[in-house]
């Protein structure tokens, strides 16, 4: 239900209101068939491992999230209250579905899963975040890594 | 999202969004992005639902494979089917918050403590069975983010273990770890009420809910811009601000 019409009204005008950066270039680069892809997650969750410091407003950095890291150690820190959270406290993968794409492997859909994962802190602005998002592409390189899936919250 | 989306994909990495404001993902033109019509919160919509998830993925992430781009916009067709509300729900456990004078602190601290000893055998539950729990951004005890929330009502925040935050901060993660504890207590019986319905159960009936409202006012009206912020926008949610005409 995240159609506009469904949110609150205050919540309605921040998004409609939200400055979005807009781009003079479009990329867009292709790859081997998904079967033969290395996939890695980056979230907006504000996601943190147990005991890191977590996000507060306007951080721009991203933190690590090695794909062996267990579920109990994952928490979500992200500073906005107008989600839902309660199906992240179900199910981590609802927003990191590291588990999903293992299952993805197995069966042959992906080529494999990512080593090591990224998480953001969303409601920031993003062209603030765009430095440690180019080093994250260099790190997802080093990891051989040639499809991400963005999740938002 | 679609922001890094774009910064990745120019450094030649291939990406693809999940979009859950379709509004934003336009204006924005992401190289590909899925927009889902799912809850803020839920990008891949069901929890524990491995099937509808995958779907999610799949449609996701064969645009890699499939879309003439560049600025590829798909709709996701099927809703979530968890959120829907649930008729007649109540939590597996009876339960209604004392009447007490929460402007005493000790009064207070108290109270919650025992409010938090009600719900501790159903939050054992939910951690036991899916063994793990979202409680812990404070590095507190959950009594003691009770305690922690007495205090700030009593005018007296904690110290912040990260001297490069906001002391304030330390109140925000207490009141999220309450939040959660609570929340997942409430989700001990396996059933899948909707998000709504839990939120509305928590507001309604909790002390602590109670304590986290008065908290708010009292920051709404302090002299310290970052704690008008907290209050403003960290503790209470806006559809909860706007469901109980919240000022």
């Amino acid at each position: 239900m995240a159609r506009m019409t469904d949110l609150p009204q205050a919540t309605q005008t921040n998004m409609a209101n939200l400055e979005c950066p807009r781009f003079e270039t479009t990329p867009f680069v292709s790859g081997p068939p998904l079967a033969e892809r290395r996939v890695a997650v980056v979230t907006s969750a504000g996601l943190v491992r147990r005991g890191e410091r977590p996000f507060i407003s306007g951080d721009v950095d991203n933190r690590v999230l090695p794909a062996d890291t267990p579920a109990n150690q994952i928490l979500m820190s992200h500073v906005s209250v107008n989600f839902d959270r309660t199906a992240f406290q179900r199910d981590i993968n609802v927003v990191f579905p590291l588990d999903r794409l293992r299952t993805m492997e197995e069966a042959g859909t992906i080529g494999s899963l990512a080593a090591t994962h990224y998480s953001f802190m969303g409601a920031t602005d993003p062209r603030s975040m765009e430095a440690n998002a180019r080093a994250v592409a260099g790190r997802l390189k080093s990891d051989r890594v040639d499809a991400v899936l963005l999740t938002p919250v | 999202m679609c922001a890094l989306a774009h910064y990745l994909e120019e450094e030649g990495i291939p990406a693809v969004a999940i979009s859950l404001i379709r509004l934003h993902s336009e204006k924005i033109g992401p190289p590909r992005a899925l927009w889902v019509p799912f809850e803020l919160g839920r990008p891949l919509g069901a929890p524990k639902d491995e099937q509808f998830q995958i779907r999610v993925i799949t449609r996701a992430l064969r645009l890699l494979e499939c879309a003439p781009g560049p600025a590829v916009l798909e709709d996701f067709p099927d809703d979530d089917p968890t959120a829907v509300d649930l008729p007649d729900w109540q939590p597996a456990f009876d339960f209604t918050a004392g009447s007490i004078d929460i402007g005493k602190r000790e009064v207070l601290e108290h109270a919650l403590r025992q409010e938090l000893l009600a719900f501790a055998p159903f939050h054992e539950r939910f951690v036991t069975a899916g063994r793990r729990t979202t409680v812990g951004l404070s590095g507190l005890s959950i009594d003691d983010c009770a305690g922690v929330l007495a205090d700030c009502l009593a005018g007296s925040f904690p110290a912040n273990p990260d001297p490069s935050a906001n002391p304030v901060q330390a109140l925000r993660w207490a009141v999220d770890d309450l939040k959660a504890y609570y929340l997942e207590a409430m989700s001990a019986d396996g059933t899948m009420p909707s998000s709504r319905q839990m939120q509305s159960w928590f507001w309604d009936r909790t002390l602590a809910a109670r304590a986290i409202i008065a908290l708010r006012r009292q920051l709404l009206a302090s002299d310290d811009k970052r704690s008008q912020a907290i209050g403003r926008m960290n503790l209470v949610p806006g559809a909860q601000v706007q469901r109980l005409g919240l000022q």
